[in-house]
């Protein structure tokens, strides 16, 4: 069995990644980055940004709703502190970054573009990244703009994550295609608001984005939608709790999975996803994912 | 760090509402320190979600205790859990509270706040001199009186319906401990007060916020370590959701830079 997967230049040792927003910069457990195909960092911003204020996290039934507003140290403390200790980890290291305007994209890849890390995943889709009342990843038009940019000041692979916010991601999804991108990521969560009770948000950015078991269905929808309409490799990601999930993505056209909230209830849970499919590919004898990814399709 | 599922051999209700577990788990009882916690995870399936993050109140052979108060859903359910069933744990997480030597030290608790307190009073004991200070809103809820004076350090409650000790908050009664110009002290008696009178060194506090601000205000600028409550994420750091505002801007994560923090350096 190989389980290697490639996506533009970089080739993951196996098809499971860890979300970004979901597992820090993978240093807090090694030990479980090493054994997944790659990590993806937590959003990266030109400049430092300190988050929302809390509360940030809130449960309901099928999952959690989370506005942490893209707390991260940003770009040149990224690049002088974190990125020498990325750059031990055994696994692939993909830097998600966001923009608040589309030049912020380009600076964001023409940095990140000499650092060892192994690919970009460009984040088109978070509910705090706005320009004129929209974000950026419900225009196919800005989607195109963005990646094109980037492909300009790197040669490194670049993902685009998309949005499934009040848009067809095939639409975006084509559109970071002809710019370009090595592949797309999708879902990011879903727009969500929580009450308090009182009638107040009880989220202390107001909004917040939905992630969980319960966003299952709909991304798996999307990433089957979005893998019949690209030919670049479509990364599925939205509530993947186990290998089941997993798998379920693999069939519906994803090459790759990412395993997000997850982590939050067991910091080993992504390394037992792979560990799952590893399993399946075993019993199943399968000599690569080939005969598993898009079957869905291929069975209609 | 792979959660553990480990057997509850203690079970039982303290008082209304809250709730004290022996938890047998020979890895965590040798690791964790003051101020550490336990990710519980409450249900089996997927709702809810997240674990629950419970201090340790106290450790033995071989097993921990955890003592908790039903606040939502999510306790609700751990308050089910009956001796012999397992729970699944994640843990220690967090920064142990910072270890003194030959301080006065003053220990001071609201309500299910005393719970972590007591784990941390047994070790500081050792090598500091210890007071320690019990409130609640009456006398039922003051938590594990009987194990805080098997100490053998000063212990002092204070109750809201002054149903036992100190009629008053327990802030109140800390100021009056510290200083002798609080409010309440001229009613006190003198010669008691003077003889406990003495400016810690250090404080420990946990309680609700609004308590611990008025901790810090009324005791200010002896320092407060405070144990913090905020709604977790993942308890373990990596995701960003439990961010406590710090004086002069940026967030402390408290599952990873707390949950002990200094509360003179965070906006409460």
């Amino acid at each position: 069995m190989n389980p290697q997967v490639t996506i533009g230049r970089t080739e993951f040792a196996n098809p499971v990644l860890a979300a970004s927003g979901t597992f820090e910069f993978g240093l807090k457990f090694p030990a479980v980055a090493n054994r997944l195909g790659g990590v993806v960092t937590k959003a990266i911003t030109r400049e430092p940004r300190v988050g929302n204020p809390p509360p940030r996290i809130c449960e309901f039934p099928g999952g959690i709703l989370n506005s942490v507003g893209l707390e991260n140290p940003g770009l040149e403390a990224f690049c002088s502190d974190v990125v020498p200790r990325t750059r031990k980890l055994k696994c692939r290291v993909v830097v998600n970054v966001a923009g608040f305007t589309v030049e912020e994209y380009g600076e964001l890849a023409a940095r990140l573009d000499s650092q060892p890390v192994d690919a970009l995943e460009v984040n088109v889709s978070c509910p705090n990244v706005r320009e004129g009342g929209a974000l950026f990843g419900q225009q196919p038009k800005v989607v195109e703009a963005i990646t094109a940019l980037v492909r300009k000041q790197t040669t490194k692979t670049i993902i685009v994550k998309l949005t499934a916010n009040f848009v067809d991601p095939s639409e975006t999804a084509k559109a970071a295609e002809a710019a370009g991108a090595d592949g797309v990521t999708l879902i990011n969560t879903l727009f969500g608001l929580a009450l308090d009770g009182t009638g107040r948000p009880f989220l202390g950015g107001r909004n917040g984005g939905i992630s969980g078991p319960a966003l299952k269905p709909f991304a798996l929808f999307c990433v089957d939608r979005v893998a019949a309409a690209v030919k670049i490799p479509v990364i599925g990601c939205g509530g993947v709790m186990n290998s089941a999930d997993a798998l379920d993505f693999l069939s519906a056209g994803a090459m790759m999975v990412q395993v997000g909230t997850a982590n939050l209830v067991n910091p080993e849970a992504a390394l037992e996803v792979w560990n799952g499919l590893r399993q399946y590919a075993r019993q199943n004898r399968l000599s690569n994912w080939d005969r598993i990814v898009g079957r869905a399709r291929r069975q209609d | 760090m792979k959660p553990v599922r480990c057997a509850v051999t203690e079970a039982r209700e303290l008082c209304a509402g809250v709730f004290s577990f022996w938890l047998q788990t020979p890895e965590i009882a040798r690791r964790v320190k003051p101020g550490q916690f336990l990710n519980v995870k409450v249900s089996v399936g997927p709702d809810p979600l997240l674990r629950r993050p419970i201090s340790v109140c106290d450790v033995g052979r071989n097993r921990v205790r955890l003592v908790f108060r039903k606040v939502g859903r999510g306790t609700e359910m751990l308050a089910r859990v009956r001796t012999g069933d397992e729970v699944d744990v994640l843990g220690p997480l967090g920064k142990p509270a910072p270890e003194l030597r030959g301080q006065d030290v003053l220990v001071c608790g609201g309500g299910i706040g005393a719970a972590p307190l007591f784990f941390l009073a047994r070790r500081l004991k050792k090598a500091n001199r210890l007071r320690v200070l019990i409130g609640a809103r009456t006398r039922a809820g003051l938590l594990l009186l009987k194990e805080f004076r098997g100490l053998g350090v000063q212990v002092r409650t204070a109750t809201d319906d002054g149903s036992a000790g100190f009629h008053g908050m327990v802030t109140e009664l800390a100021e009056d401990q510290v200083r002798s110009r609080g409010p309440r002290a001229k009613r006190q008696n003198v010669e008691r007060r003077l003889a406990v009178s003495r400016e810690p060194s250090a404080i420990f506090a946990c309680g609700p916020k609004p308590m611990l601000a008025d901790l810090v205000r009324r005791l200010d600028p002896i320092p407060v370590w405070g144990f913090v409550e905020e709604r977790m994420g993942c308890g373990t750091g990596i995701c960003f959701c439990c961010a406590l505002p710090k004086k002069g801007g940026g967030h402390v994560r408290f599952c990873e830079e707390g949950p002990v923090v200094r509360l003179n350096e965070v906006v409460l």
